[in-house]
């Protein structure tokens, strides 16, 4: 792979990636909210989180809480488009590898885009879990114990700086990375780290 | 008597790879980039565990921070703002920020971190790339500072998405071009001197 091609096709596919993300964004954010209220409603019994668009600014969530009184059961609200954003970068990686056909760039995209999804359900999951193991004060502490507010707490500051961060660039490095260096691939075999 | 010489081997080393049978080796050896990611994904959680660790936060961690407020106080005195600095806030009478992790470019110089010693490579092109791309990924986060500040100053509105979309984005885009970079000039030798082997 020419490396000279592939960073000036990255910088020139940033933006437009930009402007299609831009515009999926609030059909996307809408999927996600109902998908990842699916998610939490797997991990509880019985069901009682439901998890809404803020229509006041259509980049946030609402979540609710069906077993609280009607005046405290908005509880918390989160971005749902900071879950995402990084799918730009994904796209823009993705689509700037020269010296392929756009069926193998667009289909390695798509599976990384299935991967990214069922990344952003879970960063739903540990952020709803975080919120109620650490953010409701005596009804946190009574109903989490220190295990369990660590691991949501850990967890959702984990997945939701450094593993959102790192996975574009993690699944380019698992579908491209041996397109970038063929004969590194080969001294690999001979040569540790 | 004329000495002997010495016949180079007739198998160059990557014949010799080629003829060792696929299955002897373990399935990381023949696929370097699954080796790559394993090793890139440990060095990631574990650095993230170490500067998430209380006792490295504030006695590494915090100060660095508090580091990074004071330059780019000082560089936006530069261009002309009047602002003052306390601990890692910034502020000055029509805005304020507060650095805290997240903002100061420690998650970029962890993933470039993880991916340059993932990386085969020797470990002079190793110190090389962490020094420069260290450097590099600072300056780019300086001036993603000033410039959220000013946004934050005189464009409000556009404020909460230059602070994620925009400019963390920047920030990896240049982590990981960095790292592109440093793979092919510095660890992997150039394709000339590896024909002529």
């Amino acid at each position: 792979m020419h490396v000279r091609r592939f960073l000036r096709n990255l910088l020139l596919a940033v933006l437009p990636v930009y402007a299609v993300w831009a515009l999926a964004t609030p059909l996307y954010d809408r999927v996600l909210v109902a998908g990842g209220q699916a998610v939490v409603r797997l991990a509880e019994s019985p069901n009682v989180t439901r998890l809404l668009p803020a229509y006041q600014d259509p980049h946030y969530a609402w979540i609710d809480r069906l077993d609280f009184p009607p005046a405290r059961r908005r509880v918390h609200s989160f971005r749902v488009t900071d879950l995402h954003f990084h799918l730009v970068l994904l796209g823009a990686l993705f689509l700037a590898v020269p010296g392929i056909s756009w069926r193998e760039r667009l289909g390695a995209l798509g599976w990384a885009l299935l991967a990214a999804f069922g990344f952003h359900l879970l960063l739903v999951l540990f952020w709803v879990k975080f919120v109620y193991a650490t953010q409701l004060g005596a009804w946190s502490a009574e109903h989490y114990g220190a295990f369990a507010r660590n691991f949501w707490g850990l967890g959702k500051h984990l997945l939701d700086l450094p593993v959102k961060l790192a996975l574009p660039f993690a699944l380019w490095a698992a579908f491209h990375l041996r397109r970038l260096l063929p004969r590194r691939a080969e001294e690999g075999a001979t040569r540790p780290a | 008597m004329p000495k002997k010489r010495r016949r180079p081997p007739k198998t160059p080393r990557s014949a010799e790879l080629v003829a060792e049978p696929a299955a002897a080796r373990p399935p990381w050896h023949r696929r370097p980039e699954v080796r790559f990611l394993a090793v890139f994904l440990v060095l990631l959680a574990a650095g993230f565990a170490l500067v998430t660790w209380n006792p490295v936060n504030d006695r590494v961690i915090e100060p660095f921070t508090a580091g990074i407020a004071v330059v780019s106080g000082a560089a936006l005195e530069l261009i002309g703002e009047d602002v003052e600095m306390r601990g890692t806030v910034i502020r000055n009478p029509r805005f304020a920020v507060n650095i805290r992790n997240g903002c100061n470019g420690v998650e970029a110089m962890l993933i470039f971190l993880a991916a340059v010693l993932a990386f085969p490579a020797s470990w002079p092109a190793r110190g090389v790339g962490l020094a420069l791309g260290i450097v590099a990924i600072q300056a780019v986060n300086l001036v993603r500072v000033v410039a959220l500040f000013l946004t934050g100053a005189y464009m409000p509105d556009l404020f909460d998405a230059s602070h994620t979309v925009v400019w963390q984005s920047v920030v990896i885009l240049a982590a990981v071009l960095l790292w592109i970079l440093w793979a092919d000039r510095f660890a992997v030798p150039r394709r000339a001197a590896a024909d002529a082997a």
